[in-house]
């Protein structure tokens, strides 16, 4: 066995011998906290030849050089060579650098070991069989809490030989790898549009397709075209990707804006050199989303697909509790009342109420991914964003209501009115229902649905919708359960005259909900745009009730027509009134400002919120509560009266010096819904609270109480 | 309010549309203790050109134009009526702290630095308002109150003092272009050197 290992030994020290012998490298020179050397890919040159020689530097632990575009500080790395008569040095080869945050700063550096290689081009009359010097001073700024310039004078005997020289034994594999992995350009399209207070870069091309976009990142050339330190939001698609930056001097600050945007693109799939010039966006550079989060915290969903399908189903459960949904619910309990001692028909109710239900989630679930796939960043909830839909729903409500109180009749044949619903009718009615319910609920994202969203959203739509048909069929459970649990319908009374009062009662939650949406109308419009829907209200009332007085006719045996499509008229042009009022406005541009100083309650004012405004904050070493929320959003309005706004939290927060942030996504916003989608969420209410003096935030549940909330911002001041 | 008086109040928002007006920016005002133990905000100073100088004692970059260079430019500065601000804007524990106004007017006088006041901002307050990168990070303010200069304080982005040596001062030539009623020709030069050691840092 040693003989085996010594011939072994023996031999490989003879194949090194044969191969050239050492490996070429010049003397370590140690400046302190980094050593240096001169390493060669070739274990020689010819004449006229070029081969790489790089710069090894072994950084201590803690510490970390520069790459070109030091970033917001610190300076390159630099070579000064001195080179035989003839003998050139090209430019060096910077590999992809390291991010390295500095409280509100962001220098691009390296750590650890890093090689820099250099193309060397011999003179044409080099002698082989000589052997000559290159020298390099080599200058470096090396950081960690503090900056000490240091530079070390390094020099390299390399032979001059004939013909193509062998590799070097030890380094040549390493400079390969080196130069393999250098950011290079790889036939990537690239375009850049300064859109406001953001730059788009969109990249497209072969190595993108399908590649894992996830801490994709933009490293300038220059250090004048954007802001470091800003977060870049990865859009992905289906060729490439679209990083929104923070634009720098030369795009915001009165500097001129460059033709060309250069720097290096790195992915976990590699890093290019990407040369964007000034352009529209490029198709499939967007569409896709923001990579799915990376182990987010709170974010990452145990059990994958059957924990998602589960917790959706829970969710759904839930949802039937959620404040949003109760108006809805009243509803049902008066449909389901009236047929609680006819089961065949209230089992057909039950399945048209599930149907209803199923057909609409899947529905909205489809509209989202399709408004993603065009490149929108919306999530769940997105519908209410929208104006127009609020002011629709608003009226909608309003005409429900109405129909409960008993001004007009729906789905009953003129004959039938007071004569209780028909079997056809009611099936209608509990499809609609369903669909009613769904609209309405899926601004509450209730707790356990938050994290299937996230999870779903990010999956293929297949996967995707049967996420989202897990959340109806729970939704829809415990009103089809009672329906097909013989027991459970006897429990209900006969029906009887009390039936009218009780869904005469239940109207008053329904017009409750129409105010609702009309103040979140307001929120997302302005005072001209309410006014007009207020009008458009009181129209469709009158509308309304010129219908109810056409039923009321017809039943009694007189002319009706007239009356029924002033009714129906009135109806329509209040709905057109609406639809302009949501058209006309546009979202109130000083909503951010105005919010800024909105107090949420006595003595806790919250202030907008914004990724920088959080990295600010964090830097003083403040305790930060980050609240998103949405006006549209009941559990978000309930958590801020109930848990945010007491005089407890408020004196909690003052003791701690510790500051809200609102982040108000009423109307849309990509900067908060990247935000959400880096804690793997989608929708609204989510609530950070960041410790004092910096570190990752902690996610709070979505139903907050007053105590849970000064518990956490004692617990984060500690 | 006379016809002039509201001719030139009407006027006022096209001001925007004039390019040398369009690229300046507002000073954000501050207050802070100086190393007297005064306050000291950047109002006081209002319709004076007034210069910002983030600094740090022992940062290379700092004491290469510590050599000389720096302190020529504040005494030739605050002869032409400047107000010279320098600030330490290091937390505690970290380089360049100043436990207190004695300890860097210790530090000012073996330099023989002259600003007219330093500045403590070991809270970061005024390095965050106004971004501060780096030491040195130079600010020229205008007697309007716009920063019509930022940056690096000269061409040479380097730490050896040799390097002062036929570099431009971009300082000073915003100062030269202020003094002669010029818009100044360079309003920025991404800024050299140490980062700006906040406290999470």
């Amino acid at each position: 066995m040693f003989l085996k290992k010594a011939v072994l030994a023996l031999q490989a020290l003879v194949m090194g011998a044969m191969l050239g012998g050492h490996a070429l490298a010049g003397p370590v020179v140690n400046s302190g906290h980094v050593e240096s050397e001169l390493v060669a890919q070739e274990a020689g040159i010819a004449p006229g030849g070029t081969i790489y020689v790089a710069l090894r530097q072994k950084i201590a632990p803690g510490w970390h050089t520069y790459w070109r575009n030091p970033g917001d500080a610190g300076e390159p790395t630099k070579i000064t060579w001195t080179l035989p008569e003839g003998w050139s040095a090209g430019d060096m080869v910077w590999p992809t650098p390291v991010k390295t945050r500095l409280g509100p700063l962001l220098d691009y550096a390296y750590k650890g070991e890093v090689l820099i290689p250099v193309p060397i081009t011999a003179a044409a009359n080099a002698q082989p069989g000589t052997t000559l010097s290159l020298t390099a001073d080599v200058f470096y700024l090396v950081c960690e809490q503090v900056c000490i310039p240091e530079q070390a004078k390094l020099s390299l005997l390399l032979p001059v030989v004939a013909g193509t020289p062998a590799p070097d034994p030890k380094w040549g594999a390493v400079i390969g790898k080196v130069l393999a992995d250098a950011p290079k350009p790889a036939g990537l399209k690239a375009v850049f549009k300064l859109e406001g207070q953001a730059l788009k870069l969109a990249v497209t091309g072969g190595p993108l397709k399908g590649a894992d976009m996830a801490g994709a990142y933009f490293f300038p050339y220059s250090s004048k075209v954007i802001e470091h330190a800003a977060e870049q939001a990865i859009e992905r698609g289906a060729e490439g990707l679209t990083l929104t930056l923070k634009p720098g001097y030369d795009f915001v600050g009165g500097g001129t804006p460059p033709a060309e945007l250069v720097g290096v693109l790195a992915t976990k799939a590699g890093a290019w050199e990407v040369t964007a010039t000034a352009g529209e966006a490029l198709a499939g550079a967007s569409g896709l989303g923001p990579p799915p989060a990376e182990a987010a915290p709170g974010g990452a969903l145990a059990g994958g697909l059957a924990g998602a399908l589960l917790f959706a189903f829970l969710g759904g459960l839930i949802l039937n509790l959620m404040p949003c949904v109760f108006p809805v619910l009243s509803m049902k309990a008066a449909s389901l009342a009236g047929h609680a001692h006819e089961a065949p028909k209230a089992r057909l109710q039950g399945l048209a109420f599930l149907l209803g239900v199923v057909a609409t989630f899947l529905a909205l679930a489809g509209a989202l991914l399709a408004v993603r796939a065009g490149g929108a960043a919306v999530g769940w909830g997105f519908q209410l964003q929208s104006p127009l839909v609020i002011a629709g729903l608003a009226l909608l409500m309003l005409l429900v209501a109405l129909n409960m109180s008993g001004i007009f009749e729906i789905g009953t044949s003129v004959q039938g009115v007071g004569a209780g619903a028909s079997a056809k009718g009611g099936v209608g009615g509990a499809f609609f229902t369903g669909a009613l319910a769904v609209v309405v609920a899926a601004p509450c994202t209730a707790p356990f649905m938050a994290g299937a969203l996230g999870y779903a959203l990010t999956q293929p739509p297949v996967i995707a919708l049967g996420v989202f048909l897990a959340l109806a069929l729970g939704f829809a459970a415990p009103f089809v359960a009672v329906t097909f649990i013989p027991g459970a319908l006897k429990l209900l009374p006969r029906p009887g005259g009390w039936m009218d009062v009780l869904k005469k009662g239940l109207a008053f939650p329904m017009y409750g909900a129409a105010l609702w949406l009309v103040w979140v109308f307001a929120q997302q419009t302005g005072p001209m745009a309410l006014g007009q829907i207020l009008a458009a209200g009181i129209l469709a009332a009158f509308g309304a009730w010129l219908y109810g007085l056409a039923q009321a006719r017809r039943a009694a045996g007189r002319g009706w027509a007239l009356t029924s499509g002033a009714g129906v008229l009135a109806v329509v042009l209040a709905l057109g009134l609406a639809g302009a009022a949501a058209v006309a406005a546009k979202p109130p541009a000083t909503t951010a400002a105005a919010e800024a100083s909105t107090p949420s309650g006595p003595g806790l004012t919250a202030e907008a919120w914004s990724p920088e405004k959080v990295q600010a904050l964090q830097a003083e070493g403040r305790l930060i509560l980050v609240d998103f929320t949405a006006a549209w959003c009941v559990t978000c309005q309930v958590n801020e009266k109930v848990a945010l706004s007491g005089p407890k939290v408020a004196e909690a927060f003052k003791a701690q010096n510790a500051v809200l942030l609102k982040a108000d996504w009423t109307n849309r916003d990509p900067v908060i819904a990247k935000a959400l989608a880096d804690f793997g969420r989608v929708g609204v209410p989510l609530y950070l609270v960041y410790p004092k003096n910096g570190g990752e935030p902690v996610i709070l549940p979505q139903l907050l109480t007053e105590g849970m909330v000064i518990e956490a911002i004692e617990k984060a001041g500690s | 309010m006379s016809i002039t008086r509201r001719l030139v109040a009407a006027a006022l928002p096209l001001a925007a549309f004039v390019p040398a007006v369009a690229h300046a920016r507002p000073a954000p005002d501050f207050t802070a203790i100086d190393a007297d133990g005064k306050t000291r905000s950047l109002s006081e100073f209002r319709g004076k050109t007034v210069v910002l100088e983030w600094t740090n004692e022992g940062c290379p970059y700092v004491r290469k134009h510590y050599s000389g260079n720096m302190q020529g430019l504040q005494q030739a500065a605050r002869a032409d009526g400047v107000v010279w601000l320098t600030i330490a804007s290091s937390a505690p524990g970290k380089q360049g702290h100043f436990a207190d106004g004695a300890a860097a007017k210790a530090w000012m006088n073996a330099r023989g630095a002259k600003p007219t006041a330093l500045l403590l901002d070991a809270d970061n307050k005024v390095a965050t308002l106004y971004k501060a990168k780096t030491t040195p990070h130079m600010f020229v303010i205008d007697k309007t109150g716009a920063v019509v200069y930022e940056g690096a304080i000269d061409d040479k982005p380097t730490n050896k003092v040799e390097d002062i040596q036929g570099s431009k001062n971009l300082v000073a030539a915003a100062l030269g272009d202020l003094k002669a009623g010029r818009k100044v020709a360079t309003p920025f030069v991404t800024p050299y050197g140490c980062s700006v050691k906040y406290k999470d840092a």
